[in-house]
């Protein structure tokens, strides 16, 4: 029979391919037989960029918490804001609070072996920061003497990075600047590279390496291998100068945020980032499942509604659209209680902490508002994303008992935020993770480059800035920072909503992990043991 | 036969130059693209530039699309966006994978739909025809998440007898055992979403065949039910393989909802992690690398039809 | 076998007429139940509470967001239906014009409309659903047209099949050979008899519309809130906490698909019974 003899041809067709893929792996494979291996399980729900750390796009805490494995940071940044010894071992301000030193660890070293001295951090910095060099994210060394806005090295000024000697390091700034404060600012943003390794190699190629591929740093972990956004194994380094982690490889997977706690029950995971944290409504499933669920320190996160000033022009609006909202009530749902409602994008830790202020609802305030600024009933759009729908749904219901008509648009986060950039969306709800700085919030968003809340005359808010950035006297700041705040509360580009705790489900096979400390983007891999 | 293939070959070309248009506009009206990204952290002000530049998005789209195009041609898919490195060798990574896991289940499909489908036609109200519907009610009628999710609570959370992620366990990858144990659980969601049109393609082929002269004719001559069978499947195992078939795409593309949920690194997750994170070298590259393989599978299906029925070819010329 | 007209043999095939009668109680118990007992799938109940299990105000307990369940299961039974007849009026409506002329003028017509099927059948689309949907948002107006311009080719190559063979036939010939416009031979002769299988097919692509409206939900661009669907009802499942504690949450749209899209096979089955006379169906003696 024809049709016969076809079908068969075709499913031979059909199964060849298929046979010959699957015995392919098993021959592939690593074949070691190691029995007694210590393997930490690590879930991660989004993937990173590149493993070359200046060649992120989203900069996203995804892909930090992989480059603080693989490479070495100046410092450990804990939970409460405090700062402890990584690469560097101790520091100090020099030149009138304009320079910090710092002693780095003579026992540093890269994975081939190379001591890691200043010269490598000078060398890194000064490549990144050469205008060929197609780096993303240098404007965290714009803080630096000798480098423009954008972190890129002017020429006509010495870069403010220097190798005092071996293992003296110095930066000079362009602003007095506390060192712990620039620490919790930038520790995250600054790592060493195996410069020794990129001899010779033009900036402007520096991102087509090979080295890349399978990179070379100072961290705590080496590289292994990598099945690009799904896998990436790890080696413990051994020599590591803070100790050894106590596990043999690390294998982090990325997973559908929904499976990442299941994971963890059926012990397919040791751990998951950030911190191992759960939602208030997961957090009985996973106590019953024999974990402990702890509750974080400090607040990691940061709830704020984006207002777009140019549309809703009238502060009055801007401020009804506050008064209408009942923070309370939204948190609860948020956060299922783990959270505290604000005024203000500063930390209750922070040290110029200018008070909680005006947080309860007022709707008839709120209409008041509305009535004098002439609001016509127009439309806003609020934009928020698909796992903060219900957020919005409440938010468009309070809105609406002021008057104030809204409809939701559910996009992805980068639409989001290049929505609000563009001007298209009114609003949208948003979340940060908060550092104890009084500007981590403010300062890169009332700049001429990234103006995301539209606001008409930038100048009051720059100068408010500037003031704060210079003032090292503790009290004097205080005062500023209450007077930045209360320009803020005024003009309300922003509605700051409220700052979430998050709850960690602490791993029953990995001991030693700081769970506070992994939402600031650090883990404390050489100190988790593997039971 | 030449003509017959040459015609073939040359249909395929404006189809491939469709796909590549379409692919790379769409991409280019989405509204944020790999320049936006690094909003949640406070300012992209210094990377715009530098990646506009350093991936030509400054250059006009048609100018853009050419190079592109011209890459292709020189048998290059093109480099991510991300990391710069060539889209093929994270392809390799991937297809193996995909193709163990779609594949396993859609071949694990066809063993059981095939017999169950024939058995229900065969016997229509029996038990056998019961199961066939409950079959296509549970693959017609859970969504694919709702299966994982079900299958990882009942067999990794409760009854703790399948891993619930990852194709190989952590440190002793390799083993096909290890794999297989792996593969039970996603292999078999797939398994269940693509049965029941399989089933339902079977059963309905059987039964028109089985009300066909020529069955009806062996009844009468007295066949016993088992030969008229074997006649009815035959006859229905085309249409099920064609249907088979049309879901190449899937099979390769992967299954992106049963991929994300179980950490598999396949293609689907791949393409949709390229999506998210405006990654439009990959994107591109890997609809390209699917829609060549079914061009090409189309190719040879109509091929083997051809050469197995001169009637075919004759029409297609003749027209 | 079955005697009489496809309406005849339709209404005698019990499975189909209860499919039927099953589709339609749905669709009259989503459009009217809202009205009649007034219900507010979009508004919170502040007394009740986030997460409030099942009690005598809210049969099926409370969201995340404190509304009534109940009232988004039916409201959203509304929005699923939609997507999927929509979906499938679209699909249809774009594909059987393509088909037919494919078929029909063949040539050139034939080749471009059949190379544009092959574009759209060999492009993975979950591409063009997450394109197209971050471009034009995710309204349920565009979730539908996104659907339903996603499965036009396989009725247009149904459609272009039938229309090959009855072009051929007798009849048409005749009108043709007596000189009538084409449009009009097109309407009066074969649209009728090209397009009948058609309405077999239809019933499952409703079916699959409405279940790839649950898995776009799933990847994040689904029908927005405020609106509800049955498949973002679903969505709660991926919460652990909801899939193991609170079964009254998802079971129910999960039970409302199911038996739509049974039902809706079962229509699809007798249509196909009714349209083919040659079928056989096994109730023979």
């Amino acid at each position: 029979m024809k049709k016969q003899s076809a079908a068969l041809l075709l499913m031979l067709a059909l199964a060849l391919p298929l046979g010959g893929c699957a015995s392919q792996p098993a021959e592939e494979g690593p074949k070691e037989e190691v029995t007694a291996e210590r393997v930490v399980q690590y879930g991660l729900s989004n993937p990173w960029d590149s493993l070359m750390p200046y060649n992120s796009p989203s900069g996203s805490n995804y892909s930090r918490i992989i480059y603080d494995k693989i490479y070495d940071r100046l410092a450990y940044v804990h939970a409460d804001g405090t700062v402890t010894a990584r690469a560097a071992q101790s520091w100090e301000s020099v030149e009138d609070g304009c320079g910090i030193v710092f002693h780095l660890n003579p026992d540093c070293a890269f994975h081939d072996g190379t001591p890691v001295t200043a010269e490598h951090w000078v060398e890194t910095i000064a490549l990144l920061t050469d205008e060929n060099c197609p780096a993303l994210g240098r404007s965290a060394f714009s803080v630096l003497t000798g480098t423009d806005e954008n972190g890129v090295a002017t020429g006509t000024e010495e870069l403010g990075v220097k190798a005092v000697d071996e293992h003296t390091l110095q930066f000079t700034f362009k602003t007095p600047t506390i060192p712990e404060e620039f620490l919790l600012d930038k520790n995250r943003e600054y790592y060493v590279l195996p410069t020794h390794l990129l001899e010779g190699v033009d900036p402007a190629e520096l991102m087509e390496q090979d080295l890349w591929a399978a990179p070379v740093g100072s961290g705590p972990c080496e590289f292994v291998s990598e099945v690009t956004g799904n896998s990436l194994t790890l080696k413990a380094n051994e020599d590591y100068q803070l100790g050894a982690p106590g596990f043999d490889t690390l294998v982090i997977t990325v997973m559908d945020k929904s499976s990442l706690l299941t994971a963890l029950i059926a012990g397919d995971l040791d751990y998951y980032a950030f911190g191992g944290s759960v939602s208030a409504d997961n957090a009985p499933t996973a106590t019953e499942a024999g974990f402990t669920v702890s509750k974080s320190e400090a607040p990691n996160t940061f709830y704020e509604l984006m207002l777009n000033c140019q549309t809703l022009s009238d502060a009055r609006i801007r401020r009804a659209v506050e008064y209408a909202l009942d923070k309370e009530l939204l948190c609860e749902q948020s956060t299922g209680g783990y959270g505290e409602v604000t005024s203000t994008s500063i930390l209750p830790t922070c040290e110029s902490y200018p008070g909680p202020g005006e947080t309860t609802r007022n709707v008839e305030l709120s209409m008041d508002l509305l009535e004098e600024a002439g609001y016509d009933g127009e439309t806003y759009t609020l934009a928020c994303t698909s796992n903060r729908s219900g957020l919005a749904a409440l938010m468009q219901q309070q809105l609406a008992e002021a008057g104030i008509q809204t409809t939701i648009e559910t996009v992805d986060s980068a639409t989001l935020f290049s929505g609000m950039s563009d001007g298209l969306y009114d609003m949208a709800i948003a979340s940060h993770t908060p550092s104890a700085l009084p500007l981590w919030f403010v300062e890169s968003r009332f700049s001429a480059e990234n103006n995301i809340f539209h606001v008409d005359d930038l100048s009051p808010y720059l100068t408010g800035i500037d003031a704060i950035r210079t003032e090292t006297d503790q009290e004097a700041r205080k005062a500023l920072v209450a007077q930045l705040d209360g320009l803020l509360a005024e003009e309300r580009p922003f509605i700051p909503l409220w700052f979430g705790t998050a709850l960690h489900v602490e791993s029953n096979t990995v001991t030693g992990i700081d769970y506070d400390a992994s939402s600031f983007s650090n883990e404390n891999v050489w100190e988790w043991e593997k039971q | 036969m030449i003509h017959y293939i040459r015609k073939r070959l040359l249909t395929a070309v404006p189809v491939f130059f469709g796909i590549t248009l379409l692919v790379f506009f769409c991409l280019e009206l989405v509204p944020a693209n790999i320049t936006d990204l690094g909003g949640e952290e406070g300012g992209t002000a210094g990377n715009q530039a530098v990646m506009e530049e350093r991936l030509g998005l400054d250059r006009p789209v048609v100018e853009r699309y050419l190079i592109w195009l011209g890459g292709l041609f020189h048998g290059d898919l093109g480099d991510s966006w991300q990391t710069g490195r060539p889209v093929s060798a994270m392809i390799a990574q991937r297809v193996g994978p995909s193709l163990i896991l779609t594949g396993t289940g859609v071949v694990l499909a066809i063993l059981l739909a095939i017999p169950l489908g024939a058995a229900a036609a065969w016997r229509p109200r029996s038990v056998w025809d019961k199961l066939a519907s409950v079959c296509s009610m549970v693959s017609f009628g859970m969504p694919g998440f709702l299966l994982s999710l079900a299958g990882v609570y009942v067999f990794s959370v409760v009854l703790r007898w399948l891993p619930s992620a990852r194709m190989y366990a952590t440190g002793t990858s390799g083993t096909v055992g290890d794999l297989i144990y792996h593969l039970i659980l996603p292999a078999g969601v797939v398994c269940v979403s693509s049965m029941g049109e399989l089933v339902r393609q079977t059963r309905s082929a059987c039964l028109e065949a089985l009300g066909e002269d020529y069955i009806r004719t062996a009844r009468a001559k007295g066949l016993t039910e088992r030969q008229v069978m074997r006649h009815a499947l035959r006859s229905s195992l085309l249409p099920v393989l064609t249907t088979v078939l049309s879901h190449i795409p899937h099979i390769i593309g992967g299954s992106v909802v049963v991929e994300q949920i179980f950490g598999w690194p396949g293609m689907g997750s791949l393409l949709f992690s390229a999506i998210n994170s405006r990654d439009f070298g990959i994107v591109m590259g890997v609809t390209v690398v699917i829609a060549l393989t079914v061009l090409g599978t189309n190719l040879v299906l109509d091929l083997l039809y051809g050469l197995v029925d001169p009637r075919v070819r004759r029409e297609e010329v003749g027209r | 076998m079955r005697r009489g007209g496809p309406g005849r043999r339709f209404w005698t095939d019990r499975r189909a007429v209860a499919g039927l009668m099953i589709l339609l109680l749905e669709v009259i118990l989503v459009l009217l139940l809202p009205v009649l007992f007034g219900m507010e799938p979009n508004v919170t109940d502040q007394t009740a509470g986030f997460w409030a299990p099942p009690s005598a105000a809210h049969w099926l307990g409370t969201d995340d967001v404190g509304r009534d369940v109940l009232a988004r299961l039916i409201c959203g039974g509304q929005v699923s239906l939609l997507v999927g007849f929509c979906a499938a009026a679209i699909s249809l409506g774009v594909g059987v014009p393509l088909g037919l002329l494919a078929g029909w003028k063949q040539g050139k017509w034939e080749y471009w409309i059949m190379r544009l099927a092959d574009v759209f059948q060999s492009f993975p689309s979950i591409v063009l659903v997450l394109c197209l949907v971050s471009l034009v948002g995710a309204s349920a107006w565009n979730i539908v047209a996104v659907i339903g311009l996603l499965g036009w080719t396989g009725i247009a190559r149904l459609v272009y099949a039938n229309t090959l063979t009855v072009r051929e036939r007798e009849y048409v010939l005749a009108a043709r050979a007596l000189g009538g416009r084409w449009t009009t031979i097109l309407r009066r002769n074969v649209l009728p008899n090209a397009v009948g299988p058609v309405w077999a097919v239809l019933p499952l692509r409703v079916g699959r519309a409405i279940l790839s409206e649950s898995s776009l939900s799933f990847l994040g661009v689904g029908i927005r809130t405020p609106q509800a669907s049955w498949g973002s009802l679903i969505q709660y499942a991926t919460n652990t906490a909801v899939f193991v504690g609170r079964p009254w949450i998802w079971v129910p749209p999960a039970v409302c698909i199911v038996v739509t899209v049974v039902s809706l096979q079962w229509v699809g089955d007798g249509l196909r019974n009714a349209l083919d006379p040659r079928f056989y169906t096994g109730n023979k003696a």
